[in-house]
Parts: C-alpha cells; structure tokens; sequence
C-alpha cells in the first residue's frame, strides 16, 4: 500500500521563519525618511517595496495552502472513490 | 452617506436583491428535510460545502460594507501607512495555518457544531467554556449590531432617505431572517455567492470610475498629495510600524476565530476544498482592501481638506460623481451600493447563524435541556435569534449610555479565546484552570483599556496587551499547577478521520 504523505504546517519550522521574515519586510519599520521618492507606479519608494512584500506574503500562503497541508485528503479522496464506484 | 442619484432607482435595485436572496433562501431549503431536524444540517449545511460556496462564504463573511466604507476614509486619513489593509487581512490565512488543519480532522470526526464543541472536548471544564461562550456570544451580539446599524445607514443614504433608517433595517433584518430561517448555513452561504460576486466586481468597476475623474494618472495624484500633505506619503513614524504589527496581530488572531470563521472550517466538504478556499482567500485582500485603498488616496485629491466627519462621506460624494459620467456608471453604482447593502447583510447573516447555533448547542443542548431532540434545539435557537436581533435594535435606536459603550469590545474580547483554541490543540500540558484564569484576566485587561480610552499603549492594542497577558498565565500556570490528573488527556492522532478512542 502506497504510504501517505502527511503533511501539517504546524510542524515545520521553516514555514514560520520565513512568514516571519516576510512579515517584517511588510511593515515599514526599517526605512530611512529619506525612503519617499522616487515614485514607483504611483507608489513612494518605501510603500512600493512594502507591497511587493505583501503580494510575495499572499502568494507564499496561497502556496502553503495548496502544497503544505495534507493531513486527512488521501484518506477522502479514496473513500470518495468507493462511493463512486 | 448622501446619494442624490440614487432614489427610485435605488430602491428598484435592493427590492430586486432582497427577492433574489429570499428567492436563493427558499430554494436551498426546499426538499431538505433533516434541514430543520439536525443542527449539522442546518448550522453547518451538512458539513458538505464545495468549494464555490465555501470560498464565497468565507470571502462575503470577511469583507463586510465596512471594508469599503470604513476603509476608504480610513486610507483617505491616514495616506499610503493604510497599505496594512492588505497585509492585516492577508495574515489572517497565516494564522489559519496555524490550527485549521488539525481543528478540521477533529471537527469532523466529533462532529463539532460550534468552537465551544471543541473547548468542552479539550478542557472538560464547566467554567471554561462557560468563559468561552460569553465571550463569543458577546462579541458576536456587538459585531452583529454594528451591522444592523450599517445596514439602515447604507440603505436610507442610498435611496437618498426615500427609505428611512429604521424602515430600512426593518426591512432588511426581515428579509435576511427570513433565508436564515428557510436554509440555514446553506441559505447563507448560497447568498453569500451572490453577495460576494456584486462586491468584487462593484469594488473594480468603482475604482475604474474613481480613476477615470482623475485624469487616469495615479503617479499625478502621489505627487499632489507629496506636495499637499507630504506626512501622508512619508516613511511611516516608529509608532504606526508598532501600530502596524499590533493590527496584524489583532486581526489575525481575532478573526480567524471568530466563531462564524471556525464553523466555514467544520462546514467544509473536504479537506481538499478548504485547503484550495483559502488559497484562493490568500489573494483576495490585494483586489479587495487593495483597490479600497486606492479608491481612498484618489480621493485625497479629489476631494482635499476634509476633516474626519467629512472624510466619512467620501464613497459617497465619489459614487455621485462617478454615476454622473454616463448612463453605464450610473447603473453600476446603484448596483456597487446595493452591493455594499448586500456586503452588509451577509456578514450580518453569518455572525446571526453562529450567534444562534451556540444558543441552541451550547446554552440549550449543554446546559439547559440535553436531552431534547436536534429539531428543538434547532427551534430554540431559531427563535432566540430572532429575539436577540430585536433586542440590538433596541439598543441601536435607544443607546443606553454606558451600555452602548460596553458594547465598543468585540475583538478585545473574542480574542481572548484564541489559546484555548491553538495552545490546546498542540499542548497536552495546558491546564484547565490556567486557561481559565487566563482567558479572564485576558478580557478584563483588554476591557478596562478599551473603556478607559486607552485603545492604544505606545501603538499597541488593549487586545493584544490582554492576549499577551491570556498567555503568559495559560503558560506559566500549566507548568506551576500540579497536573489535574482528573481525565487523561485522549490520544488522539490527527492524521485520520477514524478515532481510536472510538
């Protein structure tokens, strides 16, 4: 029988350091004042990196969600099999 | 709110939602005859959400007519800082991360019907989850009256008060009882697909509209507001960074689990669906808060000078000029406003059902009469649903002073249950009382600071200042206490939907 790969969040660190990180990219904290211009798409310099950041933070966690979870879908997918059967 | 377009055509357009929802409502209960006999049936629409459902019915309980209403002063006020719209929703996927998995796998196997479920599950304590429905029933009871107050502002400023507040609300709160009563969580979920789609799009075609008055050229308004008012697209001062972080962990931890927020995750069909609902939920906050956010810095120069009270109107003096471009915009705002009363009515749908499945599970069934049948529970919290809604509106048109001040705490309090949640699905060591003591002092901080004024220290909600405390004690007292040895602690393994215990 074919092993199933579990897989939680929870458990791998590696997930967290780096929504961590990211995080603290999002928030402005670490500029300069000087960090204003130039003008990026409208954007102040500071503001338009912070939102790179924040769509780099809703891929990571869209991704996470997608290849990062799989506690109980084997065991679904295959019992959803037989009732189709 | 004032819309001088709107009027006859405005209320053309809410009769049409109104019947399109009691019409959706009707139709998800036709022919469902366990509906109103099983409180899964009916709260948690049989467990058995797919994924279009499931994710709209996350996204329209999420966004409310605040998102967008609130939201757009918000960035007017405050300039390009108000960017944390996007990451502080966003985050709250994060933290979903965090306990969803492992709640939906026990959920499902102990067929959970409110969070209390597995609070009482875990802690088998009376005085836990006592704590924990009281403070969920609270800030459920506060955040559903904020919406029914919206609802009346929305409806009277879109029809120009042809229809007045309190006709308004009136109208409204029957219409939404009614759906809730015919279909339960599907009725509500069902809805929320549509409230959701007239949201997205209203949101988009809004901000074409706002663009399109200034000139197309967002790089022109930046370089007006940096010469009118620099401090707006200034690096933001250390204390908005605090404030910034602090919001990021208030809204993550209070919304994800919010009582109506846990039930999606019980509701779902498989773990398959919700897992690609919320990657899809990950992106919404960039075409939702996002385009809000613009939506508010265009107004800066749209509309310059404006002081808070004035700054409050702005998606309505927008909207007007927006629906004077032409025939095709002034159809699309009347549908964006009917949108935003929808926005309203399904968040205030979503927090009412969970309102009243924790009367009829936890209150009812736990409490006072464990033996009736499913369908009386049902019943029961069917009717004190409808009593509860009353007595907000009661409270909304007849504020009693300090009353309606106690009534500011909603994420303060609702927060406070976020360690029993996520602690206790990891930590077999948390204790009881610990917990107990914990989530209290938790709320009594939280709450003494919010009412006292200090809704901020150094940048710093009162909510998170009492989390922090809810977790220091839940921490330091599991390892102080000795063991309760009452009840072993089941083992359980979270990698199957089949319990050894059973």
């Amino acid at each position: 029988m074919k092993e199933k790969s579990i897989k939680e969040p929870i458990r791998k660190k590696w997930i967290w350091v780096f929504m961590v990180l990211l995080v603290m990219a999002v928030v402005p904290w670490y500029f300069p004042s000087a960090a204003v211009e130039p003008f990026i798409f409208g954007f102040p310099l500071w503001a338009f990196i912070s939102l790179i950041f924040s769509i780099a933070l809703c891929g990571y966690l869209s991704w996470l969600c997608r290849t990062q979870w799989n506690l109980v879908e084997d065991e679904e997918e295959s019992e959803r099999m037989k009732e189709e059967r | 709110m004032e819309l001088t377009f709107a009027g006859a055509d405005g209320i053309i357009i809410l009769s049409a939602f109104a019947v399109i929802m009691l019409v959706i409502g009707y139709f998800s209960g036709r022919g469902e005859k366990n509906l109103h006999h099983s409180l899964s049936g009916y709260y948690l629409a049989g467990r058995n959400l797919g994924i279009i459902a499931l994710f709209f019915t996350l996204y329209a309980t999420q966004y409310s007519g605040n998102t967008i209403v609130g939201y757009a002063p918000s960035a007017y006020r405050t300039g390009f800082s108000w960017l944390q719209s996007i990451s502080f929703m966003t985050i709250i996927i994060g933290i979903y991360l965090l306990f969803a998995p492992r709640l939906y796998v026990v959920a499902k196997r102990r067929n959970f019907i409110t969070p209390t479920d597995w609070v009482h599950h875990r802690f088998q304590s009376k005085a836990v989850t006592l704590l924990s429905i009281f403070l969920m029933l609270w800030g459920l009871g506060n955040y559903l009256l904020e919406q029914l107050v919206a609802i009346g502002h929305a409806v009277s400023g879109m029809t120009g008060g042809t229809i007045p507040y309190q006709i308004a609300v009136l109208a409204f709160i029957f219409v939404m009882l009614a759906y809730e009563w015919m279909g339960g969580m599907k009725a509500v979920a069902f809805t929320d697909v549509m409230q959701g789609i007239i949201l997205m799009v209203g949101i988009i075609v809004f901000l074409i509209g706002g663009l399109y008055l200034v000139g197309g050229n967002f790089a022109e308004v930046t370089r007006y507001i940096h010469e009118m008012e620099p401090v707006k697209t200034a690096v933001p001062p250390t204390e908005v960074s605090i404030n910034w972080f602090s919001m990021l962990l208030l809204v993550g931890l209070g919304a994800s689990i919010y009582p109506h927020a846990v039930q999606r995750i019980y509701s779902a069909q498989s773990e398959r669906t919700l897992k690609k609902s919320f990657s899809r939920m990950a992106w919404m906050p960039l075409i939702t808060t996002g385009l809000v956010f613009i939506v508010g810095i265009t107004a800066i120069m749209l509309y310059p000078g404006l002081d808070t009270v004035g700054s409050e109107q702005i998606v309505g003096m927008m909207a007007n000029d927006i629906a004077a471009i032409n025939p095709f915009y002034y159809w699309m705002m009347i549908i964006f406003f009917g949108g935003i009363v929808a926005a309203i009515v399904s968040t205030a749908d979503s927090v009412l059902l969970s309102f009243s499945s924790m009367i009829s599970n936890d209150v009812y069934g736990r409490f006072m009469n464990p033996h009736a049948s499913e369908h009386r529970k049902v019943m029961v919290g069917k009717v004190v649903g409808v009593v509860a809604v009353f007595l907000l509106l009661w409270v909304a048109w007849n504020p009693p002073g300090t009353l309606y001040e106690i009534f500011i705490l909603k994420f303060e309090l609702l927060v406070q249950v976020f360690p029993a949640f996520v602690l206790g699905l990891y930590w077999k060591g948390l204790d009881k009382r610990a917990v107990f003591w914990g989530m209290l002092f938790g709320a009594l901080l939280a709450g003494v600071l919010t009412l006292t004024g200090n809704k901020t220290i150094y940048g710093i909600h009162g909510g998170v200042i009492g989390l922090g405390l809810n977790f220091v004690i839940c921490v330091v007292g599991s390892w102080l206490l000795p063991s309760a040895a009452d009840k072993p602690v089941e083992e359980e393994e979270y990698q199957t939907l089949r319990s050894k215990a059973n």
